[in-house]
């Protein structure tokens, strides 16, 4: 395993502001990393803004406590990585191959979007967390 | 993220600047239909100072478009920075929403 040359960590209620802070939290990171190249920070970028909303937006808590969301964003020599995980979640509900939507539908891009934005995504659910790895393999 | 708006010869101007996410993108559709129901419904939406925008963004402004298509109308995009244009092409919308230069250019030839 390479080393990490810069990371972020946020964890916190599912919420709209939760989305704000992340957002704000990536940029911080670029400027500790400004050897990643625009595009591997704008594409790294909405997709974890892409995933977090996703469990802002669908989410549901699995017993009395509200979902909390965490991201977890390393910058290694030749690969980003983000782990965004919904706590104390019901497992995702729905499909979770992407769609693709009619032209004139305003919803349901997302999935498919995350899937051209980074190399691989995978899923893991373990004790009521479900967990979104997003990869992306720098451009050198 | 900031709205705002200015009503030209032939076209109202729509300002968003800020990030267009799951947060801004009910409000943009909230403003621009008071635009609408103001009596425009030629509609610029000026991406110059919109630095970010996730596929809830993306749904608002075609929200925004239905909207302004049914008041006999339509809307169109200015501006465009790297990575509106990145999401808008990965999702293939860049079909559906004309992008162009600036706000003056879209409806310059109508």
């Amino acid at each position: 395993m390479t080393r990490v040359l810069a990371s972020r960590s946020f964890r916190g209620l599912a919420t709209e502001d939760a989305i704000e802070s992340i957002h704000n939290h990536l940029d911080s990171l670029w400027l500790d990393a400004p050897f990643v190249q625009d595009m591997d920070q704008m594409t790294f970028t909405t997709a974890v803004i892409e995933s977090a909303s996703n469990i802002v937006q669908h989410a549901e808590p699995v017993g009395q406590d509200p979902v909390e969301l965490g991201v977890d964003i390393e910058v290694r020599p030749t690969l980003l990585q983000a782990r965004v995980s919904a706590y104390h979640a019901k497992p995702p509900f729905g499909p979770m191959e992407p769609g693709i939507p009619d032209e004139d539908a305003e919803s349901g891009r997302g999935l498919a979007l995350i899937e051209a934005l980074v190399t691989t995504v995978t899923f893991e659910r373990q004790d009521g967390t479900n967990t979104w790895v997003l990869t992306r393999s720098s451009q050198d | 993220m900031e709205f705002s708006y200015e009503v030209r010869d032939s076209y109202a101007e729509v300002k968003a600047d800020g990030r267009l996410n799951m947060v801004s993108a009910p409000k943009l559709r909230e403003f621009v239909t008071d635009v609408i129901a103001g009596g425009s419904n030629r509609i610029v939406v000026n991406l110059e100072n919109t630095a970010f925008m996730d596929s809830s963004g993306l749904g608002a402004l075609i929200g925004c478009l239905k909207a302004a298509r049914q008041a006999g109308g339509d809307l169109r995009i200015a501006a465009v920075q790297p990575q509106v244009k990145m999401v808008l092409e990965l999702t293939s919308m860049d079909r559906v929403l004309t992008s162009y230069a600036s706000a003056e250019e879209a409806f310059s030839n109508d």
